[in-house]
């Protein structure tokens, strides 16, 4: 297990290093440029001096391999640079945000884990039953809402309406509640059914039979055995989905005015704050990395098949 | 299967979704509204105060920069200049020495004194970054400073230029730091220590990206704030600070475009709120290219301002919340009360004069034809500005009645302007920079040859008389002789109106939404500032 995760967390270093590169070209080849874009939202007329010299001043007048080969000198040596916006370090930057954003994922993933699993299991459970359709329909509407619309009715029923919570900011647990609810809704419709689906098929696998004809009680048939197959799929996806939504709770974070993340990062993209972006999306390669790791080594923990497999 | 044990497995897993539940609704206790403390306003804005450096523009949000700094001189009402820092001040008459006379009871929020010394030394830190300021004109213009004595300081110019003082009410970047808060070696471009300056407030609590809280400066020389405190939410979405407005959330919305018109039309009529216009802050503009495709004839320019229905879209767009426009700059700023005749909404005008310009009807085409070329012109937009997209499909569908096919490019903010200063467009979106900007830094910018910065210079390039006009915008920015500054004005002016390469559409205005127990939101000369002294909560 050891040697597997070793041998995982060093193929981080070239997949990273592939990111770099790929932001590094990608970012250039969009059309607009950050002097240009600077001097403009401080409302100074870009003039071809002013432009040049914003140029010399952000480095960019060096051809493009010399700014590539500085930028990853510096982040070997964990120097994302300065923002070009802020002047500010992009990694003080960086976990300023994160941590805004890191607590709405996390909540929404608990949120996720405790209202997908039991209606998923239930309504597999009591297939066709009301429950069942019930939860059906809601994880089509979750499913299909816009998050932002969906976003703007929790304020306005949770807010306007009701008055029990704040609309906007972060602070109070309170003000927790609205913005994760938000991005929990579609995953959890989505896990609700992924479960349902799961839950079914293995139910009628032949060590469920095999189970209840030695005796074991219903729950432990369940709980113990049947369940821990159901959640193989739902786990990969779920390497998946808290990369999504570490990095793409940039709606939520808009509506919600949660500093987080995504927010910073939009906002720099639409700067062009090469520094900023290009960290951003290195921080969030390596998270979906990581995420993906930890998923393989639940797989391990829930299925030892793929541990032996993994192991051999 | 067993169905009763199946039961309680599942009544097992209900404290669990009781759990969740309970998670979203343990902490239901709403710690809102902030009127609760006494004398305390609540404002958001869209982006995050910024480092509240008086010397440098992003991330600096002006409004918040006018909180905290102060001018020798102020912007009043209509433009005129009005004592500030500076108690007086002397201009020499060849208008290149100005002497102004500091006031001398004035004192930093730190208790400094405010004097000629730390001008200098503020001016020094500006110049000393002259490269960045180059666009202000003042800067390039200015040849030295001195210390006269300890209250008087003196200024002198390479020429005499006279938006001079005009150009020192601005927000930034001549506006005063204190001694402490200057770094180690003086260049404030690099960042500052601490924000210390001569104004109604002083920053107390800063939550980058999420809140800033001003305190009043109990050392403010002027006329004190009636409010003790300020506190600016950062919400980035129109939408949402809305719903926190009603909310209770915040107390204020100020500002143009932080809101959309719906949002303001939909406040207001709920009669709940006060919910005020202010005058023409700046100008919404098309830019009609002279130096590309059909646009170059100014027939058909002129044609394009007679078959515009600017009125349908001040009622449908803008709700008739914004007053319309048919000069570049309203009447009531400085210099551009000039009497020039409106191109008025009228079809055959315009048809007569596309026939004229040799672009012809074709019988069974829908757009007129000239050696064979269709009359086509390319409007470009910021895909995300709804506003701009609205008013382009105005657009589209009223030259289309003349026999003209526009097509509409909208682009991601970035890559529009790199499109914009490329100069491919016959037809772009603009406004002016409003108070205290315009006219006088408008027109000083148009004059500049800057292939890729700067539109209205491109779009001026196909003018017979470009080059004699940018010769008249140099004279008037140095002329001493007001009568003379005022022909020269109406004269480029004049000759931009009847070369009809602006479209005006509609003045903007800032909005101010607040609650009734707000008071005292009045609108400021200058548009960026938001009148926190004046305003008062009960």
């Amino acid at each position: 297990m050891i040697w597997f995760i070793v041998k995982r967390l060093s193929m981080l270093i070239p997949i990273l290093f592939g990111i770099s590169l790929l932001t590094f070209l990608l970012i250039r080849l969009a059309p607009g440029d950050p002097a240009e874009a600077y001097l403009r939202l401080s409302h100074i007329p870009p003039t071809n001096q002013a432009i040049q010299e914003m140029n010399v001043k952000l480095g960019l007048d060096k051809p493009l391999i010399v700014q590539y080969v500085d930028w990853l000198g510096k982040v070997v040596r964990l120097d994302f640079g300065n923002s070009y916006v802020s002047k500010q370090p992009v990694w003080d930057e960086l976990m300023l945000y994160f941590p805004a954003t890191l607590q709405l994922t996390i909540t929404a993933v608990i949120l996720t884990v405790c209202i997908s699993v039991p209606i998923g299991i239930f309504s597999a459970l009591y297939k066709d039953s009301m429950f069942d359709h019930l939860s059906r329909i809601l994880s089509f509407v979750g499913a299909s809402m816009p998050t932002f619309w969906l976003g703007f009715l929790f304020m306005y029923f949770f807010s306007i309406k009701l008055d029990l919570l704040p609309v906007v900011g972060r602070g109070s647990l309170a003000h927790l509640v609205l913005p994760s609810l938000t991005l929990a809704f579609a995953y959890i419709s989505t896990y609700t059914r992924l479960l349902r689906t799961s839950m079914l098929e293995n139910l009628h696998q032949p060590f469920v039979f095999y189970a209840r004809v030695r005796g074991l009680q219903e729950r432990v048939i369940i709980g113990r055995h049947v369940l821990k197959m159901a959640l193989l799929p739902v786990v990969t996806a779920f390497g998946m989905t808290i990369g999504n939504m570490l990095t793409g709770a940039f709606i939520v974070e808009s509506i919600f005015a949660w500093p987080g993340l995504g927010r910073f990062f939009v906002s720099a993209l639409s700067h062009r704050d090469y520094p900023v972006v290009q960290s951003c999306i290195l921080l969030m390669g390596g998270i979906f990395v990581v995420c993906n790791l930890l998923v393989d080594i639940g797989y391990g923990l829930l299925d030892p098949r793929i541990r032996w497999k993994g192991e051999r | 299967m067993n169905l009763q044990r199946l039961h309680s497995f599942a009544l097992r897993l209900i404290p669990l979704f009781l759990l969740a539940a309970l998670f979203a609704g343990c902490s239901s206790n709403v710690s809102q509204n902030s009127n609760s403390h006494s004398k305390t306003l609540t404002f958001s804005w869209s982006e995050d105060i910024g480092n509240l450096n008086p010397h440098t523009y992003l991330p600096n949000q002006f409004f918040a920069q006018a909180m905290v700094y102060e001018s020798l001189v102020a912007y009043g009402e209509g433009g005129k200049i009005e004592p500030w820092l500076a108690e007086k001040w002397e201009i020499s008459p060849d208008g290149k020495e100005y002497l102004f006379h500091l006031r001398k009871d004035i004192k930093f929020s730190d208790g400094s004194t405010f004097n000629a010394a730390v001008v200098k030394k503020n001016f020094d830190a500006v110049l000393g970054n002259a490269k960045e300021h180059e666009w202000l004109e003042l800067i390039n213009q200015i040849k030295s400073t001195e210390v006269v004595d300890e209250f008087r300081f003196r200024m002198i110019l390479k020429n005499s230029y006279y938006p001079a003082l005009q150009e020192l009410t601005l927000i930034r970047p001549l506006r005063f730091l204190g001694e402490a808060g200057f770094p180690d070696n003086g260049k404030t471009f690099e960042g500052i220590k601490q924000p210390i300056g001569t104004g109604p407030w002083v920053l107390s609590e800063y939550k980058r990206g999420e809140s800033a809280t001003f305190t009043r400066n109990d050392l403010y020389w002027g006329t004190k704030p009636k409010l003790n405190k300020v506190i600016v939410k950062v919400i980035p979405d129109g939408e949402a600070r809305v719903l926190a407005f009603e909310n209770k959330e915040i107390d204020l919305i100020f500002g143009n475009g932080l809101i959309s018109q719906d949002s303001y039309k939909f406040l207001k009529d709920t009669g709940n709120y006060e919910a005020h216009l202010s005058e023409p802050t700046s100008t919404r503009i098309v830019q009609l290219n002279s130096n590309r495709g059909a646009t170059k004839d100014l027939k058909v320019r002129m044609a394009i301002q007679h078959a515009f229905n600017k009125q349908a879209v001040i009622d449908r767009v803008f709700y008739g919340l914004e007053e319309k426009s048919d000069t570049l700059f309203s009447t009531n700023f400085p210099y551009s009360d000039v009497h020039v005749k409106p191109y008025e909404y009228n079809v055959e005008r315009a048809k007569q004069l596309l026939a004229e310009a040799g672009w012809k009807e074709v019988p069974g085409k829908e757009f007129r034809e000239k050696d064979g070329k269709p009359l086509e012109l390319q409007l470009l937009f910021i895909s995300t500005n709804n506003i701009q997209k609205a008013v382009a499909e105005v657009i589209q569908g009223d030259l289309r009645k003349v026999g003209i096919n526009v097509k509409l490019t909208g682009q991601e903010e970035e890559a529009h302007w790199k499109t914009a200063f490329q100069g491919e467009f016959e037809l772009l979106f603009n406004e002016s920079w409003g108070a205290p900007y315009d006219p006088h830094s408008y027109v000083s910018a148009m004059s500049k040859a800057a292939e890729q910065g700067n539109t209205d210079y491109l779009i001026q390039l196909g003018l017979p008389m470009k080059k004699e006009m940018d010769q008249k915008i140099g004279r008037v920015l140095l002329s001493t002789d007001e009568n003379v500054r005022r022909a020269l004005y109406a004269d480029i002016l004049t000759t931009l109106h009847e070369q009809a390469v602006y479209l005006p559409i509609s003045y903007q205005t800032n909005m101010a939404v607040y609650h009734k127990n707000v008071s005292g939101v009045n609108f400021m000369p200058q548009p960026y500032e938001v009148p926190f002294t004046t305003i008062n909560v009960k």
